[in-house]
């Protein structure tokens, strides 16, 4: 059995809010500002669920003027699938253990994924 | 009065050197100064968060987003984590054994070891977290030997000062171990991974002024202490004309050489952090040298029966040890910065005219 790192509670929380709308585009201040998490929270996490390939990036197309253009965030395919399954899995845990021993360790083997 | 004037001129010339965005607040002009510093494979990510702080209404949130900015920026997640960690284990582990050495052969030096081995091991990870690096050009690795010989000189110094006289290193208040363990990290990081004030372009030519600055200094004061008598005072003051020339001279020659103010100041700067340790190990090294302790001023002479060391060396080596942290390592930098200012607006200046008169 692989047993995978859970993301931390902060990870979590921002899988989720990118996942609640997969397709549209974040931006930083406005993730800061659902979660209430700080910059210094916030952009170590995006950082690293870019280097794991979960998380799209992109620069802002359409030019404001008097701002400079945002940098942009959503899910890849991967990171949707690595949310929803980290999701599952919270929704595991924190249900009283009916599930029979054979399915939780199913849900437990996981590419290693975690550690954002 | 020399150092409060030394702080206006300082407090004035970074307000100077940093203030060209006249509409940016001060988050904005850190999140800009930071974001500077990130490694080449974060840059992006500094833009995305400069861009970002436009978004931040009030002082409060503004400063908030800044100082998270920064933490971003000193500890940026690293590429290679396991390596990170690695890194951070073996300089615990090296931090403890020194430690326990320590705490056996020079006790008074403890703490003074377990909170450097832990600022190194900090750094040392950061430092990891922050690859990949370019390759190191020849003047990098000569600033790289300069400031480790410089701080290894200054702690094997004041090794050599506790295990000849235990009393003279005991720091009852632990402040001046966790200073001068912060001080030299500090210095070593300036050394080894400069901020780059001057440029990609100038970063060789700052670092051959400042290396030219702190062994000519260095040099110097080697030569007058070896040729004149010690005395309990050492060979130097915080700020001898030497050190004073040598920045001048460093910061002047950058900043005209490189056509940047910046690269002056970074020059003189880097000139004084590299030859601060090697001052401090110096000056010490001759104290260390005198056979025979006096005390000289009419306050030692009352203050030293009631102050419970238990002869005049600890008592006059302990006085040097702290007051060598506080005005070499602490004053006489700050006070060099403020020289290094002087010396790229002169450098500057002389730059401008020589254009003027070619022109003209």
């Amino acid at each position: 059995m692989t047993r995978i790192r859970r993301p931390s509670a902060r990870t979590t929380a921002v899988l989720q809010a990118l996942a609640e709308e997969p397709g549209r585009w974040r931006y930083g201040y406005e993730l800061c500002s659902q979660l209430g998490m700080q910059a210094g929270s916030m952009y170590p996490i995006l950082i690293r669920l870019a280097d794991r390939g979960l998380l799209e990036t992109s620069w802002e197309t359409e030019r404001v003027p008097g701002r400079p253009a945002r940098h942009l965030y959503r899910l890849t395919g991967a990171g949707r699938a690595y949310a929803g399954a980290v999701a599952a899995a919270a929704g595991t845990a924190s249900r009283p253990a009916t599930a029979s021993p054979s399915v939780t360790a199913t849900r437990r083997a996981r590419p290693r994924l975690g550690g954002a | 009065m020399f150092i409060a004037l030394a702080l206006v001129v300082l407090a004035a010339g970074l307000l100077w050197l940093f203030g060209g965005q006249s509409d940016a607040d001060a988050p904005a002009r850190i999140v800009a100064a930071a974001v500077s510093q990130l490694p080449a494979h974060r840059r992006d990510w500094g833009r995305a968060m400069a861009a970002e702080l436009t978004h931040f209404h009030g002082r409060a949130r503004r400063w908030q987003f800044a100082a998270g900015v920064l933490r971003v920026v000193l500890f940026p997640p690293p590429r290679r984590r396991n390596r990170a960690l690695l890194v951070a284990a073996a300089g615990l582990m090296a931090a403890a054994a020194a430690t326990v050495a320590a705490a056996s052969e020079v006790p008074g030096l403890a703490v003074f070891v377990a909170v450097l081995g832990l600022l190194l091991s900090g750094y040392a990870m950061a430092v990891t977290s922050r690859s990949p690096r370019a390759r190191p050009t020849a003047p990098r690795v000569m600033v790289g030997v300069v400031a480790l010989g410089g701080v290894a000189a200054a702690v094997a110094t004041v090794v050599r000062i506790a295990a000849a006289h235990p009393a003279a290193t005991t720091d009852g208040t632990h402040v001046f171990s966790i200073l001068f363990a912060l001080m030299l990290t500090g210095y070593l990081a300036f050394a080894l991974t400069p901020p780059r004030l001057g440029g990609h372009a100038n970063s060789d030519t700052v670092l051959w002024w400042a290396l030219a600055g702190a062994l000519a200094s260095g040099v110097i004061w080697t030569a007058a202490a070896l040729t004149m008598p010690p005395t309990a005072m050492g060979v130097i003051g915080y700020l001898s004309p030497v050190a004073a020339a040598a920045t001048l001279a460093a910061s002047a020659g950058a900043s005209v050489a490189a056509r940047s103010r910046r690269a002056g100041v970074q020059a003189g700067l880097l000139t004084g952090i590299l030859a601060a340790p090697l001052h401090f190990a110096l000056d010490l090294t001759t104290i260390l040298q005198l056979h025979h302790y006096t005390l000289s001023s009419a306050y030692d002479v009352a203050a030293y029966p009631h102050s419970g060391y238990p002869d005049v060396a600890s008592y006059i080596l302990s006085d040097a040890v702290a007051g060598e942290i506080v005005s070499g390592l602490v004053l006489y930098p700050l006070t060099l910065l403020a020289l290094a200012l002087l010396g790229a607006v002169a450098g500057t200046g002389v730059h401008r005219l020589a254009a003027r008169r070619t022109t003209g």
